[in-house]
């Protein structure tokens, strides 16, 4: 079907979400919780847009409606752009210090409210993605606790969990970096919990912990012989790839 | 009593609440309440078998424990009072109990005495508005208290010593 | 003895909160005990019971003598020998015990005749303080079950729909959808199983309407859902009931049984082929499982966070499965209309908003208590009429409706009309019926506060505009009241509450800022008063009020005195008493006691 985004028309299917059309497009809408990999948290609001249906308009988060008739979206509206601002003036009231939400303040021209005391230590926005990622990895080591303004991340009774692997996965999709991985000596401290790195059998850089490799291995049910890096690993099948494209050229010749 | 006497007992328990429910996650909250009501508060050592027994992962189960106000990770003192801070005992000067039974326990909202006698709470609405401000201590309510009442009805209770 | 030829009569005590509070069962007890032991020497056959709430909480202990129609209030155990002596061995009345009609002097014999009652009309509430809750045969004999007979062996699923949709009726347990058409709706899908819930984890302080329906008439809410489940084809209910509700619980379940014993509910109902059975899930205390995603979360065994997609529970509920949710009031009506039909109900209350509402009119009203009332009335013949007006001559301010997603509605609207469509209008919001009525001595901006105060702790926390807009709004609040408040607080609050009431993920993030607009909306006036002159009007806000005891009008009673917990308060009798400022801890116990008028607010 068809529908329309800012007075432009956007082919969509059925049941598809409005944020994923638009981005196809070239539309740009803010957001900070919104993973391809980890979709439907919908808690950071900043993706919302106005839908226009049967002249009734209604706001949205764009990440989690699905289109199910054609109608018209306005992703910046007066009315969006102001509700968007006010957002980031809480969003700044949450983590004053932290370099990407000041730069999200800057780039919506929005200045921080100083009647808010805000806690200068303060990174994390709550926008639950570090919990998706441990919990689709199958570690559940972090989770949200409390509820309320009071609600925040973290282990069980905020000591080392015994299921983190130390993956790193959190940190990984923290859109603000309030995840802190320390890692120096061939350790890796993350969650309180403390790590060895296993190091790569190829550039010997300190990468995996024990506990990735043993993850590993039961998810995909077979020995692990080589640790390799990411860039390794890369490279190895880079090369693998150039002989196998070789060898073909080769033995097509060989055909020819 | 030892430690290890102590959370053996508490293992047994609530080996005998989980056989009381099908192994469902969906009995999750109906199991972390009976040991609730049994301990005031939910043992780390019931939630670590709960996880087990369940295959929910313990941050998933600490969640929920510190989500729900009727489970508690703090054991409680021998008496809780609960003050009503209902919207109608509000605004009949709910607070000023408060205020007035913080000051003679020395503790806050959500504390327990030192000598592990009282806890202090408030509760958001007992349905008993006619009687506000309300309180309840333990399972007994008082209605239409009074700053002035509350140390009298504290001495039911063995008043205070810390003083 | 004129009415000794009748063959028995019924003692009905009442059990409800406020009365057990007061002691019913201890009156019961004894009561029970003076029959036991006269035994045969009582002429007339005597039964004894406990009741659910009678509704008039504030007059309670309420003791009821049927058919003789004799009501007692504020009974007192002491008063139980003379109520076995006089009433029951001799059929007299004892006058002092009766209802008094405190601007007439005039006292009834039946408690319907007083206006508290006189002005009801009750469906909802039709068997509550009349029946023994823990007795299915007395519900039997109020024509209990017909419906559900009615329904399996007249009526096709179709039908019964029509009838709902007919009735008009509407959700009482917040935005008042319609509740026909969420059936017809759920009905739509041909996927199975389906699910049929009552939310009975009622959580607006204030409102005590469901505790009073699940403990006083159980089988009411029993027999609403399976005729629903019938409707719709569904096996499973759950009732998911507030924790605290240990009597509502305890009812509940006793009833469930009983009701299964009966054949009413469990395999093959009555005969008909139909299978439905009921369990029980006990609320873990999380204000926010009033929202129907959050509730279905919190049954299914996880953390109660609603739903942040845009999918009707109807078609994907509890475990992605058709569902239908109502609440405890809603379910009590249903069984009147499939016995009077959908007509009949639609023909009471108002156009949009049908039927009868159960109101509970608490905080500085006379008449406390749970009342059922045509949708329509005027919220001046509510409070006034029925609810007798407000505590201690003071003068009505505002009456705040739906709890902390409603707003506060003020004196200029007291001739507003009762319905869903009218408070929405006037900014609030019907939710479960709860009516707090505030005088002069609430302060407008401290009630912003406390609502916004029980949201921070009671919002899921997980979508950023109602965590951190209602963070900022109490913020902002807690500080006016501390005297701190600043010129530009008033937009800024009301710039936050625009964007939360539309970018929140579910409803309760949506209204939270509903108890801030309508007070800044009404109230202007004591914002300014707080923010510029840093003073509190009605004196409760601490740092900004100051007590004192005007010599004009002080008699020298003592009665501040008597009342300061602080010792505060010095003067001799019959002469003018003063407070000493650096002891005060403005209480307010002084202002609250004085007859005179002499303690002031600075």
């Amino acid at each position: 079907m068809i529908i329309t985004i800012n007075g432009r028309q956007c082919e969509a299917e059925h049941g598809e979400f409005i944020l994923d059309v638009a981005l196809r497009n070239g539309i740009q809408i803010p957001t900070l919780c919104h993973s391809e990999a980890l979709p439907g948290l919908a808690s950071c609001r900043l993706c919302i847009v106005e839908v226009i249906e049967n002249n009734w308009s209604k706001v949205v988060a764009s990440c989690v409606y699905p289109i199910t008739s054609e109608i018209e979206v306005v992703t910046h509206s007066e009315k969006i752009k102001r509700m968007r601002k006010t957002l980031l003036k809480l969003l700044g009231a949450r983590a004053p210090q932290n370099a990407y939400v000041r730069k999200l303040l800057a780039e919506h021209e929005v200045t921080p409210a100083a009647r808010f005391q805000g806690d200068p230590d303060e990174n994390c926005i709550m926008c639950g993605l570090c919990v998706s990622a441990c919990d689709k990895i199958g570690a559940g080591a972090i989770s949200t606790v409390y509820r309320g303004i009071a609600k925040k991340v973290s282990t069980p009774y905020d000591e080392p969990s015994k299921t983190c692997i130390g993956c790193s996965a959190c940190a990984g999709v923290c859109p603000t970096g309030a995840i802190k991985v320390q890692e120096s000596h061939g350790k890796r401290i993350i969650w309180k919990k403390e790590f060895e790195l296993l190091s790569c059998a190829v550039c010997g850089k300190p990468f995996i912990t024990p506990e990735q490799i043993a993850y590993l291995k039961a998810k995909l049910n077979q020995e692990i012989d080589e640790i390799l890096c990411e860039t390794c690993k890369r490279k190895a099948a880079g090369e693998r790839f150039a002989q196998t494209c070789a060898d073909l050229t080769a033995s097509k010749g060989l055909l020819r | 009593m030892t430690v290890e006497k102590n959370s053996q007992r508490i293992l047994s328990y609530t080996r005998d609440v989980m056989a009381g429910y099908p192994r469902e996650q969906r009995f999750t909250l109906a199991m972390l309440q009976d040991i609730q009501k049994k301990y005031k508060y939910i043992p780390r050592e019931s939630l670590e078998q709960l996880s087990d027994h369940l295959g929910v992962p313990l941050s998933k189960l600490y969640s929920i424990a510190t989500f729900y106000k009727a489970l508690s990770l703090q054991p409680k003192g021998d008496h809780v009072i609960r003050v009503c801070d209902g919207t109608a005992c509000h605004i009949r000067s709910s607070m000023v109990i408060v205020d007035e039974l913080a000051k003679i326990l020395m503790i806050k909202p959500g504390e327990t005495t030192s000598d592990g006698k009282f806890s202090l709470e408030t509760v958001n609405c007992l349905g008993s508005c006619a009687m506000a401000p309300a309180m309840v201590i333990d399972e007994t309510y008082y209605g239409k208290v009074t700053p002035s009442r509350t140390r009298e009805i504290l001495n039911e209770y063995g008043g205070v010593d810390c003083e | 003895m004129s009415e000794s030829n009748r063959p028995k009569r019924t003692i009905l005590v009442c059990c409800g909160t406020g009365c057990l509070a007061n002691h019913s069962l201890k009156i019961y007890h004894k009561l029970k005990e003076l029959i036991t032991k006269a035994g045969v020497d009582v002429a007339v056959e005597t039964y004894i019971k406990t009741t659910g709430c009678n509704g008039l909480c504030e007059k309670g202990p309420i003791v009821k003598i049927t058919p003789d129609d004799i009501a007692y209030f504020k009974v007192k155990e002491s008063d139980v020998e003379e109520i076995f002596e006089k009433t029951i061995l001799q059929g007299e009345v004892i006058n002092r015990l009766l209802y008094l009609d405190s601007v007439t002097g005039k006292r009834f014999k039946s408690h319907k005749e007083n206006d508290f009652y006189k002005r009801q009309m009750k469906i909802a509430l039709r068997n509550i303080g009349e029946i023994d809750p823990a007795d299915i045969f007395d519900y039997i004999e109020r024509g209990g079950y017909e419906s559900l007979k009615k329904a399996l062996f007249t009526m096709t699923p179709e039908s019964i729909i029509e009838e709902v949709v007919k009735s008009g009726l509407r959700g009482r347990g917040g935005a008042g959808f319609p509740t026909g058409r969420k059936w017809k709706q759920c009905a739509g899908y041909n996927n199975y199983p389906k699910y049929v819930l009552c939310n009975g984890d009622e959580g607006d302080p204030g409102a005590f309407m469901d505790r009073s329906i699940m403990e006083g008439d159980p089988h009411s809410i029993i027999e609403g859902m399976a005729i629903c489940a019938y409707a719709l084809g569904s096996n499973t209910g759950f009732a998911y009931i507030r924790d605290e509700y240990a009597l509502a619980v305890k009812n509940m379940s006793n009833a469930i049984n009983k009701a299964k014993e009966a054949k009413f509910l469990g395999e093959n109902i009555l005969g008909s082929g139909f299978n439905f059975d009921i369990q029980i899930v006990r609320g873990g205390g999380a204000f926010v499982c009033g929202e129907s995603t959050a509730l279905m979360s919190s049954i299914e065994g996880k953390v109660g966070e609603p739903r942040a997609k845009y999918i009707r529970s109807v078609e994907k509920g509890l475990w992605g499965q058709p569902t239908v949710l109502n609440n405890v009031e809603t379910w009590a009506n249903i069984p009147v209309i499939i016995e009077k039909g959908g007509e009949w109900y639609s023909g009471i209350g108002a156009p949009k908003s049908t039927g009868t509402k159960v109101f509970s009119l608490v905080g500085k009203i006379r008449n406390t208590g749970l009342v059922e009332v045509p949708m329509g009335i005027a919220l001046r013949e509510l409070i006034f009429d029925i609810g007798g007006g407000i505590t201690a001559g003071r003068k009505f301010k505002a009456v705040q409706t739906g709890g902390p997603s409603g707003g506060c509605i003020p004196e200029s609207l007291l001739d507003l009309n009762v319905d869903f469509d009218s408070l929405t209008k006037a900014g609030s919001m019907m939710g479960s019926g709860g009516m707090i009525v505030m005088d002069e001595r609430t302060c407008m901006v401290d009630v912003a506060r406390y609502y916004l105060n029980f949201l921070a702790e009671e919002s899921c926390g997980k979508c950023l505009p109602c965590r951190e807009g209602i963070k900022r709004m109490l913020e902002i609040l807690n500080s006016i009241c501390a005297g701190k408040g600043l010129a530009g607080d008033i937009e800024l609050l009301q710039e936050i509450c625009a964007t939360v009431s539309e970018a929140s993920l579910c409803a309760l993030g949506k209204s939270a800022p509903n108890p801030v607009v309508t007070t800044i909306h009404y109230f202007e006036d004591e914002y300014l008063a707080h923010i510029r002159d840093k003073r509190c009007p009605a004196g409760v806000c601490k740092e900004l009020t100051t007590y004192y005891i005007d010599p004009e009008n002080c008699k020298g009673c003592g009665l501040c005195l008597k009342n300061c917990p602080a010792g505060a308060v010095s003067g001799q009798p019959k002469s003018w008493h003063s407070i000493d400022q650096k002891l005060c801890i403005k209480c307010g116990n002084c202002i609250d006691n004085c007859k005179f008028h002499a303690v002031k607010i600075r």
